[in-house]
């Protein structure tokens, strides 16, 4: 990143913006987009780490156009072999104008060493403007040759001003055009257009080629054109193509103009493929109402609110045999058991056992859950972000379901459990019932000794036999069995009241349970994937600035 | 539970149906079509007579045509082993023409007209002896062996009164006869019949006058005589066309030599005769020339037609000596001739056709004999009007299926493939079936090269006049111009050959893209017309599709580039392209400074050897001032001589354009083909396609079935409703005796159930959720199609809703028929309908023991098992049917981008293989 900071800090910020975006993307933009625009990064890296006092200049164009010729004109020295057959140069040649400092550069343009040659720049008096050119002969792009040799596509994407060399009979070659010019539109800054052999036709025609070049070009989005009529043969047009070059030279900005161009195309066709748009609007976090719901949801996928419910009606049925009224009991048994007439009495205890069972998640709904989480989170999303925070929902979604189970059978009630009060309440009924036969021994003593004189009651019971006690016992009996029925009303409420209070309890730990697991399963992963989209977002505005 | 295993019967059934939408089976089957109508091709090839046909069609010579043969070499070679030594034994014979007479006319007839000019003989032998045709000319033989050996007794006299002459014929060549004798001894005679009948046709171009004598001789049945007009004839030919080819081009004479060869050698495999078909074609011209020269000489050639007639006469001797006097009848005579020997199963409207082809041709040949002796004056032949139709027809259908080819689905290729229809239905309707509608039409000469190599400069210096535009601006030609002589306009300006294009009198900015200028200039000569086409390589890429289209129309491509652009890669496109098609190709070199000339001129011509281009006809324009569109005469000389040349020589004109046009009906053969393959991998893809939708599918079906079954269903919210029912006691209450029944909590009931219902829903959403996800990503991967359609259709929840609603009332039904219940507990427990189907279901998604045992109890055993499997079966169609209404959406978007006929590519195969028999 350091190198960054020493340019202009526009290039700097987007070349750190590009690497963010390339690092952020990788996986979710296309690979090839990808590759160019990481490669764009590597080149970006590597020249400007390369002397900055010189600029490379290449000479591009078809066969037969006069790239050498015009190279060999410019440097003054026959330099680079010209011929007629076709094509003739196939390794790319350099001329150095001021050669110190330019070896690395050199190196790292892969130009063998027998084709560097070096102006001393003691012998260019007149030439000092060129001071810091890196002049480049490439061979063609548009032969047979070049099928299978990318050097000159190598070298015209290293370059940093590219001047291509056309011809009167070439100029409009679609090989020329659409592979390069086009694809390049916005590297005008850094681009020249030489119509070399202008020598082959009269002043009216060269004035009606520039012409239609100059509107063939802007055709390609080359906003301002610079065309350059050239004759390499009689030299005109030479001069002030050395102008154009020992322009950029001097001014010793090509190399980021280049590459801010370069960044530009690649900002195109990211923005092409991920527009920005309003995906900066999309939610970089899970705010609190979708967290609820996915709670709510996960709940109902254990079954929380039913779970509760079971409960307080086990509660319920359970209670009843401790806490009615063992009459009330007596009766109902007596009016006979279902089961035991089906034969399958030995069924009974059975079912009451399955109220034992743990709590467990229904995964169908679980899945469901998360489906509608990252769904209402992604609308509106780049189709292949909004897969990837899919993904990332889902990441765990398998093991989901079991956690829930798991979190929850540990706050599970136990169904099977008796409260102390039930036991205690129950013995208090037996009481009752006890003082209930003991007022009905009572009373039949009563009757008994007291009212018809059976015999005579010792004095130690006289207080029994004695038949005035007789409307008050009787009175109190029956009142035990009031009170034994009241009683068991009252305790069924208790059980009811303390049933509902502890579904409460039960509901809000089991929620605050499933909201835990639901965070650290599902809500975790999405926000890290909707972190790095926002990012991503962010980088892409930054790099279009 | 087990109940939904004790049902495979129907849950088969339900399967079945899941399937039914499936249609892997039709890309199965229509891959094996294709195959089959492949597998046919060759084996029916070499059998039928078809192949006869598509040969006897084959009159105007081709050095293309054995690569037709080759499939049925293979097949014949086995028979044509001991032919080839008898081949050889020609090859010394050929050193002296009167000796060798004698040997070709019992052997091979064809070589007759050829063996009667030295020069041309000279160079034949070599060529015979180095190239591939000889190959395939034995199998000629062996061919011609098969066919009379069917038709056994009939031909074989006539061919015993051919080998009787011959030998005497041959006394003066002794060596000859032995030699002739040694390749088929067993079956000599019925390559005697094929000879002879040969000869007749190689007599054709022979005089009438000699015709009654041919007549007598026939009647005879004698070789004496036949001898003796063959001695006379040979000589005599042999004098003359020796003369006349050497002085005009020994090449032409040679070409056509060869060319005859060509063909007599493929056709020769199937039926000998048609052979002798061509072998007479390329003799008629030379024929004619000849009575232009020396009608006596001609006339020798007649007694061949004599011997032929011999020949034939058991097989169809009237048609045949009908057909002798005129040349270009020749031709059909021949088809006639085979169809005769061989006793095949030729085409009704052939041999029907041939008939009236042979009257037809008598008319023809007279105009032939007549006018040919004017030279550079049109000649137009029509093709045999059977054999014309035939062919027709057979382009049209292969039109007809090509047109009808969609490619629906976006593929990679799929442009490509596009193009290729799109190019082979413009080839064939702008040049195709006019070309072999008019086969004499003047010849096409298309000029073609890169933008700025001087094209239109070159037509308008051919031309004499500025038809086309020239300048420094590129490109400059953006419709193409057709410079023709004054003569040849009507030809041009009506017929179908370009037809799309509309004719226009002059270059304008405004016209439309698919115009043709159409100019004339008495300047160049009749019979040939230059093209001026855009450029193939500028920034305006539509110039590339005319060219290309003016290319695919042409008979001659007269390639230009410069000395600057000779090494561009587009230039040698084109040029491989012209070679894969077998054009007929010049190639102009302009723009070539003179003093660099040889450097320049030298390079080039070693890269055209490199891509073996080094035969081509090559003319070198040096550069100089264009003035007013035009360069110095002086540097057309070659040009225009070769022009003139072409115009003079109708033979090699037609020969130039036969080729090329069958270079392009040879091009057919594979790229007709290759569209079918393309259409059978679109046909596949969208099997493929779709078998990812029901694999996806059947996958959610089968999580489903595995779910309920393994009763992860009863989890959540239903089990806590399940402990809710059974622990509150509800259920024990549901068993309530009969009179004292209390009602169960209807809330907890609808809860409950409401409970399964929800749980089973969400099971079949989130099955289709991932069946749609699962099929999006795996159609992601390949094509575009899956855009909108990675989740499940918006209105599935709430069909899912319905239909377990739906089928809870099914159960509920089920349960509440009459009868269910056992008949010893109805007295005693009254069961409630609501509770009970809420605990069959239960068990049926439960894998506990419990449920069962109370079901069991309740319903007996057998009953529980049959009303599970229809419970099952049922839930299962109704998923089913919510599922194939899922699929649809993909088979829907699939059907929108277009389905691509599956009859398709047979119908492709067919027509290529029809358009081969019409060949």
């Amino acid at each position: 990143m350091s190198i960054y900071s020493v340019t202009k800090p526009g290039l700097g910020a987007r070349l750190a913006a590009l690497s963010k975006v390339v690092e952020l993307g990788q996986g979710r933009l296309e690979a090839k987009l990808l590759d160019d625009a990481s490669q764009l990064l590597t080149r970006a890296g590597e020249r400007l780490k390369l002397s900055s006092d010189h600029t490379v200049v290449a000479l591009a164009g078809g066969t037969g156009s006069g790239k050498s010729s015009l190279f060999n004109a410019i440097s003054g020295l026959e330099l680079s072999p010209t011929g007629v057959r076709r094509p003739t140069t196939a390794r790319t040649h350099a001329c150095v104008w001021g050669l110190e400092g330019a070896g690395p550069l050199l190196d790292w343009l892969q130009i063998q060493w027998r084709h560097r040659f070096a102006r001393a720049s003691a012998l260019d008096k007149g030439e000092s403007q060129l001071h810091g050119l890196v002049l480049l002969d490439l061979p063609d792009h548009d032969s047979i040759r070049a099928l299978t040799d990318p050097e000159a596509d190598r070298l015209i994407g290293l370059a940093d001003m590219v001047v291509w060399v056309l011809d009167p009979q070439k100029y409009a070659d679609a090989s020329t055009h659409r592979r390069y010019v086009a694809e390049l539109a916005g590297h005008d800054a850094v681009t020249v257009f030489a119509l070399n052999q202008s020598d082959k036709l009269s002043t009216e025609e060269v004035a009606e080629l520039v012409i239609d070049l100059n509107d063939l070009l802007r055709r390609e989005g080359v906003s301002q054109p610079s065309v350059v009529p050239t004759s390499a043969v009689t030299g005109r047009g030479i001069d002030s193509l050395k102008g154009v070059i020992a322009d950029a030279v001097s001014k010793r900005r090509a190399a980021i103009q280049r590459l801010d161009a370069d960044v530009d195309r690649v900002e195109r066709r990211l923005e092409q493929a991920m527009p920005v748009g309003a995906a900066l609007a999309a939610p970089s976090s899970v705010d609190a109402a979708r967290r609820v719901g996915l709670t709510d949801a996960l709940c109902d996928a254990v079954g929380v609110p039913a779970v509760g419910e079971a409960m307080e009606s086990v509660y319920a049925s359970r209670s009843a045999s401790w806490i009615s009224w063992p009459f009330a009991r007596m009766a109902s048994a007596m009016s006979g058991d279902p089961l035991k007439s089906l034969r399958l009495g030995d069924l009974r205890e059975e079912i009451r056992s399955l109220a034992d069972c743990a709590v467990t998640a229904q995964s169908a709904e679980v899945d469901n859950a998360v489906q509608a989480l990252s769904d209402g989170l992604t609308v509106g999303m780049n189709e292949v972000w909004r897969s990837s925070v899919h993904h990332a929902a889902r990441s765990r979604a398998g093991q989901l379901p079991q956690a829930l189970s798991d979190e929850l059978s540990e706050v599970a009630p136990r169904l099977d459990r008796v409260p102390l009060w039930w036991r205690l309440l129950k013995v208090w009924q037996y009481l009752l019932v006890l003082a209930f036969v003991a007022g009905l021994a009572w009373v039949g003593f009563a009757l008994v000794f007291g009212v018809f004189g059976a015999g005579r009651v010792p004095d130690s019971l006289a207080l029994f036999g004695d038949a005035a006690t007789l409307p008050w016992v009787g009175l109190m009996t029956a009142s035990l069995l009031g009170l034994g029925a009241l009683s068991a009303v009252a305790s069924r409420n208790f059980v009811a009241l303390g049933a509902a209070s502890e579904r409460d309890r039960l509901e809000r730990e089991m929620r605050r349970r499933v909201g835990a697991v639901a965070e650290s399963m599902v809500v975790e992963p999405v926000e890290r994937e909707l972190t790095r989209h926002h990012e991503f977002y962010t980088a892409m505005k930054a790099l279009s600035g | 539970m087990r109940s939904a295993g004790d049902a495979p019967e129907s849950v088969g059934e339900q399967t079945l149906n899941f399937r039914a939408i499936r249609d892997d089976d039709d890309p199965d089957r229509v891959a094996d079509e294709p195959e089959a109508v492949r597998r046919a091709d060759p084996s029916s090839d070499p059998e039928a007579e078809p192949a006869g046909d598509f040969f006897a069609f084959a009159r105007p010579a081709s050095h293309d045509r054995p690569r037709v043969g080759d499939t049925e070499d293979d097949l014949d070679d086995p028979d044509t082993l001991d032919p080839e030594p008898a081949f050889e034994t020609l090859e010394p014979t050929s050193a002296e023409p009167s000796d060798d007479f004698a040997p070709f006319g019992r052997s091979d007839d064809t070589f007759r007209p050829f063996g009667q000019p030295a020069p041309a003989r000279d160079s034949f032998t070599p060529y015979r002896a180095a190239e591939p045709p000889v190959d395939n000319f034995t199998p000629f033989r062996s061919s011609g062996l098969r066919p009379p050996a069917d038709a056994a007794p009939s031909p074989a006299p006539p061919a015993d009164a051919g080998s009787s002459p011959a030998p005497s014929a041959e006394a003066g060549s002794s060596p000859a006869p032995s030699a002739h004798e040694e390749p088929s001894p067993e079956v000599a005679d019925v390559p005697w019949a094929t000879s002879g009948v040969r000869g007749g046709e190689a007599g054709d171009p022979a005089a009438v006058v000699d015709f009654e004598v041919i007549d007598a001789d026939t009647d005879d049945g004698e070789g004496d005589d036949l001898e003796d007009l063959a001695h006379d004839a040979e000589p005599g030919i042999g004098e003359p066309a020796s003369v006349e080819t050497g002085s005009l081009e020994p090449d032409g004479t040679e070409t056509d030599g060869t060319g005859a060869d060509g063909t007599g050698t493929d056709s020769a495999e199937p039926d000998g005769a048609e052979t002798d078909g061509t072998g007479t074609d390329s003799a008629e011209p030379d024929g004619s020339v000849i009575e232009g020269t020396r009608g006596t000489t001609t006339d020798g050639s007649a007694p061949h037609g004599a011997t032929a007639d011999g020949s034939e006469a058991d097989a169809e001797l009237e048609g045949v000596t009908a057909d002798d006097p005129e040349t270009d009848t020749g031709l059909v005579g021949a088809r006639e001739v085979d169809a005769g020997l061989d006793g095949a199963t030729a085409d009704d409207p052939e041999t029907g056709g041939e008939v009236e082809g042979a009257g037809g041709g008598g008319e023809s040949g007279d105009a032939v004999t007549g006018e040919p002796a004017v030279p550079g004056q049109l000649v137009e032949v029509d093709l045999p009007d059977a054999a014309a139709q035939a062919l027709t027809a057979a382009l049209d259908a292969l039109k007809e299926a090509v047109a009808d080819l969609r490619f629906g689905l976006d593929l990679p290729g799929s442009e490509e493939a596009r193009q290729a229809q799109e190019e082979i239905l413009t080839q064939l309707r702008d040049y195709v079936l006019p070309r072999v509608r008019v086969s004499a039409a003047p010849a096409l000469i298309v000029i073609a090269g890169s933008t700025g190599a001087g094209k239109s400069t070159l037509v308008n210096t051919l031309a004499e006049k500025n038809v086309s535009r020239t300048g420094v601006r590129r490109p400059t030609t953006g419709i193409p111009v057709l410079a023709c002589h004054p003569d040849d306009r009507g030809w041009f300006a009506g017929s179908d050959l370009l037809g799309g294009l509309e004719r226009i009198e002059r270059q304008s900015r405004e016209a439309a893209p698919d115009s043709l200028v159409l100019v004339t200039t008495e300047r160049l000569p009749q019979g040939v017309a230059l093209l001026d086409t855009p450029d193939i390589d500028s920034v305006v890429e539509e110039h590339h599709e005319i060219a290309r289209r003016m290319l695919d129309a042409a008979d001659l491509w007269v390639f230009v580039t410069t000395a600057s652009r000779y090494a561009d890669a587009p230039a040698w496109n084109l040029l491989r392209l012209a070679k894969e098609r077998a054009a007929r190709i010049a190639i102009v070199l302009s723009r070539v400074q003179p003093k660099t000339r040889d450097v320049v001129v030298k390079h080039f011509v070693r890269m055209l050897t490199e891509y073996g281009l080094g035969e081509v006809e090559r003319f070198v324009i040096e550069e100089s001032a264009v003035a007013d569109g035009r360069l110095p005469d002086g540097e057309m000389t070659e040009l225009r001589m070769w022009l003139a040349e072409l115009s003079v020589d109708e033979e090699r004109r037609a020969q130039a354009v036969q080729e090329t046009l069958n270079g392009v009906l040879n091009s057919f053969r594979t790229r007709v083909p290759a569209l079918a393959r393309y259409l059978e991998g679109q046909v596949a893809f969208r099997g493929e396609l779709r078998t990812d939708v029901d694999a996806a599918y059947s996958g959610a079906l089968a999580h489903i079935e595995s779910a309920v079954r393994g009763g992860t269903l009863l989890r959540g919210e239903v089990r806590a409703r399940w402990q809710d029912f059974a622990g509150s006691g509800d259920l024990t209450r549901s068993f309530q005796l009969r009179k004292k029944r209390r009602p169960v909590p209807p809330e907890r009931i609808t809860a409950f159930r409401a409970a399964l219902r929800t749980a089973l829903e969400s099971l079949i959403t989130s099955a289709a959720h991932q069946a749609a996800d699962e099929v999006a990503a795996r159609w992601r991967r390949r094509s575009e199609l899956a855009a909108g359609l990675d989740r499940p259709s918006d209105d599935l929840a709430r069909r899912t809703g319905r239909a377990v609603a739906a089928w809870q009332e099914y159960v509920t039904e089920l349960l509440s028929t009459d009868g269910v219940t056992k008949r010893s507990l109805s007295k005693v427990v009254s069961l409630d309908t609501e509770s009970l189907s809420l605990l069959f279901m239960v068990g049926l998604f439960s894998a506990d023991e419990l449920p069962q045992k109370l079901l069991k109890g309740l319903l007996g055993a057998e009953a529980l098992r049959s009303i599970s499997a229809k419970a099952l079966s049922d839930l299962r169609a109704r998923i089913v049917m919510l599922f194939d209404e899922e699929a649809m959406r993909y088979v829907r978007a699939l059907d929108a981008a277009g389905i691509p006929d599956e009859a398709a590519a047979t119908r492709l195969y067919q027509a290529t293989y029809n358009l081969e028999v019409a060949r």
